[in-house]
């Protein structure tokens, strides 16, 4: 979960790290305002949930109040990857000398943690990661390590960090690694970080990911405004009824509407339907033990969807079962009503009773029950996917 | 023969009284599955379904003996839970809930490789060595005690890989969950070695999908392997998914995508099984 550049912000500097003299602002009125504090030059930054907003013009440099002001209006308008800019940070402009990079980040496959530094600070790490990978450092640390000053300040002569500026550069990275256990974050970069010239070491921009998992331990983030957040731009109508609904939904380009179980299968399902030369309207996730409510919502979903011409469903009940799957299948139909052909499988914990409650229901309105074909485990999934290619097929 | 989990091992149920526990000892009792006791702090000496409930798991270790967990509590208390067991001796821990926090799950880890134990998940449907025990929320209609082990990240890909070894005739050893959560207790590397040390497995289906590089690590593990491998990977028309940010993008290099996958355990001499009915035909074809 990301955060905004001045909310990482507000935490490093908790946590001792240098960073240029800043307001943030939500309107054009507190931009000026701030200018007053502040003295030009400025630079006025967009605050988005997105890297990249360099390149997408969402920075700019200004030395007197009317470019202040063209500027703000500017990035105010601006969308950047689909998220409209709603806040400014205004920050006094540096007086570069070097660009630094310094970034801490959870390395899974290794069950570690890396600090990692570059000399080449302020573009892209990835880029120099490929270029020119001798200018990386790395650090890795067991999961329950400290970072010491002595591995920071030998991190500090690989990078070239001058003799003077060694102890500020540890200050930093032990700084920036408190902040990052302490807060539980998956990533925590400083890029650049700047040495100006008068000496100092200041981080002029901030980038945090957090593990969303763990944000039950932090409530004072609450108090700053940080909850659980998502990360991608510009939803479509249908992503952001699923997730008010909180089912986790993507729309894709084909036809075939996806009604799996767990994203195994949600995955999965959508490569056997291209295998079978269909194509995927859609990728969604039940998630663990859906109830009758969620199922339905599901539905509603694929069936409101005017590109979905058949429904590919597949249940096996595992921590999901078949009882509240059938139930939720059935609370759709008597309230909502299908208006597709859907082929589905149902299989797995508490079969039986998912069968069962088809068939009263099916006994109670049969008519509810015209567009769909159901099958149990004597019929291989992949036979399902076939069919539910060929129904789209037969309704184009 | 088994891995892991057999109809010997004294499991005990971390968080018995809770509506999934109390749910899911049902079932595992009802598989066969020899569930010795159970944990809830402050309700030691109560039962659930006729199963003895104690406050910590030392005491189910000492009268009970027992030397398997499954973890059925909320997540924010689920790496303590296992490193609980952990410290009292249970060898395998299996961690049902999702949503562990990372940082917990990779000191459990630790905790893990210090005490010589192994622990499976976060959000794995669990482990079943079919015909003996069932542990975890594993739906048992699928399985059939045979010849070939999978292990999956998957719970719902596991059931239908074995829905197939089961339709053809094949059956399964043992069938592990990984788990979905981002970071894992086990990699598939513990589980190969597992299965490639175990008579009854004449073959291993390893089901992957994208995000993470765990298939893409496990390569040294398939080549040393005495035994076939066949594997699938998830996510081949996947939209490109979300990356940890731009320093894991540089630990974690260009991997992570199915083709990288597809591509790593191609070469290490795995067998690439498109869809389930891949799996038999396969099978067939290396005379198993």
């Amino acid at each position: 979960m990301r955060l905004y550049e001045f909310e990482a912000k507000k935490l490093f500097g908790e946590f001792g790290i240098p960073l240029p003299e800043s307001r943030h602002v939500t309107g054009k009125d507190d931009a000026l305002r701030a200018s007053e504090e502040l003295s030009f030059p400025l630079v006025v930054k967009s605050q988005v949930l997105t890297g990249g907003r360099g390149k997408a013009g969402g920075i700019k440099t200004v030395s007197n109040r009317d470019e202040l002001e063209k500027s703000v209006e500017e990035l105010f308008n601006l969308k950047i990857k689909g998220f409209p800019v709603t806040s400014l940070l205004i920050e006094k402009a540096l007086n570069i000398d070097r660009e630094i990079y310094l970034g801490i980040t959870i390395n899974r496959a290794e069950y570690k943690r890396s600090v990692i530094g570059s000399e080449a600070g302020g573009v892209e790490i990835e880029t120099v990661a490929d270029e020119s990978p001798e200018k990386i450092q790395r650090i890795d640390l067991e999961i329950d390590d400290n970072l010491y000053s002595f591995q920071a300040i030998r991190l500090a002569g690989k990078i070239g960090i001058p003799s003077e500026e060694m102890r500020d550069f540890s200050e930093i990275a032990l700084g920036l690694f408190n902040f990052f256990v302490s807060y539980d974050a998956k990533l925590a970069e400083i890029n650049p970080l700047v040495l100006t010239r008068d000496g100092d070491l200041i981080a002029a921009d901030a980038r945090v990911s957090l593990d969303d998992d763990s944000l039950f331990r932090h409530p004072d983030l609450k108090e700053m405004g940080i909850e659980r957040r998502h990360e991608e731009g510009e939803l479509t109508p249908r992503e952001v009824q699923a997730r008010e609904w909180g089912i986790p939904y993507l729309d894709l380009d084909g036809d075939i509407g996806m009604f799996p179980g767990g994203a195994g299968f949600g995955i999965m399902g959508n490569d056997f339907i291209r295998y079978f030369g269909g194509r995927p309207a859609n990728f969604m996730d039940s998630g663990g033990g859906p109830s009758p409510e969620r199922i339905a919502r599901m539905l509603i979903l694929l069936d409101e969807n005017p590109q979905v011409k058949a429904i590919f469903g597949a249940r096996f009940g595992g921590i999901s079962r078949c009882d509240d799957f059938a139930m939720g299948v059935v609370k759709f139909l008597k309230e909502h009503g299908l208006s597709k052909p859907m082929v589905v499988r149902m299989t797995g914990n508490m079969w039986q009773e998912g069968v069962k409650i088809f068939e009263e229901a099916r006994r109670e309105s049969p008519e509810l029950f015209g567009n769909i074909e159901f099958h149990g485990i004597e019929v291989p999934i992949e036979e399902i996917a076939k069919r539910a290619v060929e129904l789209a097929g037969e309704t184009k | 023969m088994a891995i892991l989990l057999s109809g010997q091992s004294r499991v005990i149920v971390q968080g018995i009284t809770g509506s999934g526990g109390s749910f899911h000892t049902r079932r595992m009792l009802d598989y066969g599955t020899r569930i010795v006791a159970g944990t809830s702090p402050g309700k030691g000496g109560q039962s659930v379904h006729g199963v003895p409930v104690r406050n910590t798991v030392v005491e189910c270790v000492e009268e009970f003996g027992a030397d398997f967990s499954v973890i059925f509590l909320p997540a924010q208390f689920a790496g303590e839970a296992a490193h609980e067991a952990i410290y009292a001796g249970i060898k395998t821990v299996v961690v049902v809930p999702e949503h562990i926090p990372i940082a917990d799950m990779m000191m459990v880890r630790k905790a893990a490789i210090t005490m010589g134990a192994i622990v499976i998940g976060g959000n794995t449907a669990g482990i079943i060595t079919p015909g003996e025990a069932n542990v975890g929320i594993i739906p048992d209609i699928a399985f059939k005690p045979g010849r070939i082990g999978t292990v999956s990240r998957s719970g719902s890909l596991t059931y239908y890989v074995a829905d197939t070894l089961t339709r053809t005739g094949y059956g399964e050893t043992t069938c592990v969950g990984l788990g979905g959560d981002p970071v894992l207790g086990s990699t598939f590397d513990e589980i190969l070695r597992e299965f490639d040390g175990d008579d009854a497995t004449k073959a291993v289906v390893l089901v992957g999908e994208i995000g993470g590089i765990y298939e893409e690590r496990s390569v040294p593990v398939v080549k040393a392997m005495t035994k076939p491998v066949i594997f699938m990977v998830g996510g081949v028309f996947a939209p490109p998914g979300k990356r940890m940010g731009h320093a894991g993008a540089i630990v974690e290099g260009n991997l992570g995508t199915a083709q990288s996958k597809i591509e790593a355990l191609n070469n290490a001499g795995a067998h690439h099984a498109r869809t389930f009915m891949d799996i038999p035909n396969i099978l067939k074809r290396l005379g198993i």
